[in-house]
């Protein structure tokens, strides 16, 4: 075994068992210290989010590192190994590597395709880099699984389409204005939805968001989160027209903006687009109001539609980036082979032509004084010996450097020549 | 008409002219108030040197020259340019300059194009003339094709946005990129449609004298640039924008195939 990873994730463990074992920022570098005590170790990375702890060591010698870790993990943490034991994973080699490929790419994340888990990954391993705990094996691996996570992304598009309410709605103002930093936004009646939304729209540029909310404090607190202007709840009817997007979320049993408001306000407006988010029960906006031209109007039920449809589309091409997981698995594994395939042919070379040399020494005291063209033809016929006898196995190394079970047809070639160091 | 009038009139439509950069950067973009201020001062002088040709026909002639079709363009152009002035002084309607000063100017042109400057000096000027009227035009065709395309993509986007069919279509582009789209390609078309109208108006008068006007191509050109007008003024004043503009947009693109079949394909087809 070369390869283990050690870990928990929010399918194997719930969160009571996930934030024992977390670790954060600052016990990071004392924890990679402490795996660096096990002689057997050679690499460590620690990654710790809130939906997995994972930790991936590489070994020296063919040494089993899984009791260590699984101590190392209980007594840094302070939890009986009895109590994690029944929801840690223990993955090596191959299968360590597709599962390290799979949570880059997203593909084990709890909402499929979500973008942090890179993010999360890449610090854990600047984490462990800064430390000194890898270098080469682990690094290789993991340089490749950022770059095989970038390819997963680009080629399916996974994280494109928006699978919560909140960003299905971001998605939608983007596909009628384009650009949202010059477009106004208004929260009618601030409701914890609505404030998700919002601040979803201000992370998409949409800096300009005025608030309205029959309750003032409330209005208050809500405008003080995005830096937002408060307009008084009785009067917010006659701004309507100065807004591009209009979130609302009141508790009004009827609805707030009818379809001659809009009317008005389009006509203010010059037909300028308006973005209209109702997501509240019982509705506030009339739904006639979708009917008039450049109203754009969504209610709770339409963005669970638009959601839905998304998700779908996450699950045909989470599809697809596992077909691509495997394929590059695949070569990452050829790849490591023929890391390891070139030092033996080298050693097996180097091998043969001492043979050569000795008994060559050997025999020449006993043959005489010899012509050049004699020394040449002893020389030529020993070279071409070994070279003759090197082909067979040297070839073979190399074919089965690209096959699944090559390890063991290396491992048989280097006892048979007593390769072993 | 008079030749001192002629003069003077054709000086009136070099200051209308100006007005068309006005249009066009209004049209493109926000207004820019410096070259309103200019295009206006340029207007006002346009309509006082309009006046003195009026006034210098009047006294030739001893009657208000009002005999002929281009004679009345012209009259009629004034009459436009004072009424507006009138309103501009009196309420303030800047946007309606958008309309007055291309209509105007092209009025002006048209009753200036009644008398002639002479027969062609050379046959390459000629040549070269229709060339330029040519390239104009095929410009101007090719910026409104540009429009009627994003219009008919604007139309399926906001059909997929209205009836909450979006899964799977975020490789079209926005709606709000696809009218900025739409509004500045229509700009650009218009301004070279426009020249194109000009070149060729001057062309014509040139090579067939007063009778010009009365070739059914010339007014058809007229007729779909005064359309063109009319939709890019609702555009700028009365903001027609989404939907009802991209309809407004490909009728327009309809008309202008007619006139287009009327100047080339057509023409050959019935004169056999």
């Amino acid at each position: 075994m070369k390869l283990l990873i050690t870990g928990v994730n929010h399918k194997t463990a719930p969160v009571e068992v996930r934030e024992k074992l977390a670790f954060d920022d600052r016990s990071l570098p004392a924890a990679l210290e402490q795996l660096r005590a096990s002689s057997g170790i050679a690499e460590s990375v620690i990654l710790s989010t809130c939906n997995r702890v994972e930790i991936a060591v590489t070994t020296r010698n063919g040494y089993d590192p899984q009791a260590d870790v699984d101590r190392f993990l209980s007594e840094s943490r302070s939890v009986p190994l009895g109590d994690i034991a029944p929801h840690l994973y223990h993955l090596a080699d191959e299968a360590a590597i597709h599962h390290l490929f799979r949570v880059a790419a997203s593909l084990d994340s709890m909402v499929v395709g979500e973008p942090q888990i890179l993010g999360q990954l890449k610090a854990a391993y600047a984490a462990a880099k800064a430390h000194g705990s890898v270098a080469g094996f682990l690094e290789v691996v993991l340089t490749r699984a950022f770059s095989v996570a970038k390819r997963v992304r680009s080629e399916t598009g996974i994280g494109e389409s928006a699978v919560s309410v909140s960003y299905a709605a971001v998605e939608l103002a983007r596909e009628i204005f384009g650009s949202l930093s010059d477009k106004r936004v208004m929260i009618v009646g601030a409701g914890k939805m609505s404030e998700l939304a919002a601040q979803h729209l201000h992370r998409s540029g949409a800096t300009r968001i005025f608030v309205t909310n029959r309750t003032r404090d409330r209005a208050r607190e809500m405008a003080d989160l995005f830096q937002g202007t408060i307009v008084e709840y009785d009067r917010f009817l006659a701004v309507l027209p100065e807004m591009d997007i209009v979130i609302t979320s009141s508790g009004a049993p009827f609805y707030i903006i009818q379809k001659t408001h809009m009317r008005r306000v389009i006509e203010v407006r010059k037909n300028r687009p308006v973005f209209l988010i109702d997501i509240s029960v019982p509705r506030n906006i009339e739904p006639s109001v979708n009917e008039i031209d450049n109203v754009f109007l969504y209610d709770i039920d339409d963005l669970e539609r638009v959601v839905e449809a998304n998700v779908g589309e996450r699950k045909k091409r989470a599809e697809h980036a596992e077909e691509i997981i495997e394929a590059e698995v695949d070569r990452m594994i050829a790849r490591l082979k023929a890391r390891e395939v070139a030092p033996t042919i080298v050693s097996l070379q180097e091998q043969l032509e001492q043979m050569r040399r000795a008994e060559v020494a050997r025999l020449r005291g006993k043959l005489g004084t010899l012509t050049p063209e004699q020394e040449e033809a002893i020389e030529a016929l020993t070279r071409g010996l070994i070279a003759k006898i090197a082909h067979g196995p040297i070839s073979e190394l190399r074919r089965q450097a690209a096959e699944p079970e090559g390890v063991q047809v290396i491992e048989s070639i280097r006892k048979l020549f007593r390769l072993e160091s | 008409m008079h030749e001192m009038s002629i003069l003077w009139l054709r000086v009136a439509v070099v200051l209308y002219s100006l007005g068309l950069l006005h249009v066009l950067l209004t049209v493109i973009h926000r207004k820019r108030e410096r070259v309103f201020r200019v295009a206006m001062a340029a207007f006002y002088s346009g309509v006082v040197v309009h006046i003195v040709s009026i006034v210098e026909a009047t006294v030739a002639t001893a009657h208000v020259p009002a005999n002929n079709f281009f004679e009345s363009a012209s009259l009629c152009a004034l009459l436009i340019a004072v009424l507006f002035l009138f309103l501009y002084w009196r309420y303030g309607y800047e946007s309606l300059a958008v309309f007055i000063f291309p209509l105007v100017f092209v009025l002006a042109l048209v009753g200036e194009l009644g008398s002639p400057v002479g027969p062609w000096t050379d046959a390459r000027v000629r040549g070269a003339w229709l060339a330029v009227h040519i390239v104009l035009v095929l410009i101007g065709y090719a910026a409104l094709l540009v429009t009627a395309a994003t219009s008919i993509v604007y139309l399926i986007r906001e059909r997929q946005l209205k009836t909450k069919k979006t899964a799977g279509l975020s490789n079209l582009p926005p709606l709000g990129t696809l009218d900025m789209l739409m509004s500045r390609a229509l700009a650009i078309g218009f301004v070279f449609i426009t020249l194109a109208v000009v070149a060729g108006s001057i062309w014509a008068s040139i090579d067939v004298g007063p009778g010009w006007i009365r070739n059914p191509r010339i007014i058809i050109s007229l007729v779909t640039w005064g359309l063109y007008l009319v939709i890019v003024f609702f555009r700028v004043t009365a903001g027609w924008r989404g939907r009802k503009a991209a309809i407004m947009v490909i009728a327009l693109v309809g008309c202008f195939a007619i006139t287009w079949a009327a100047h080339t394909g057509l023409r050959n087809l019935l004169s056999r």
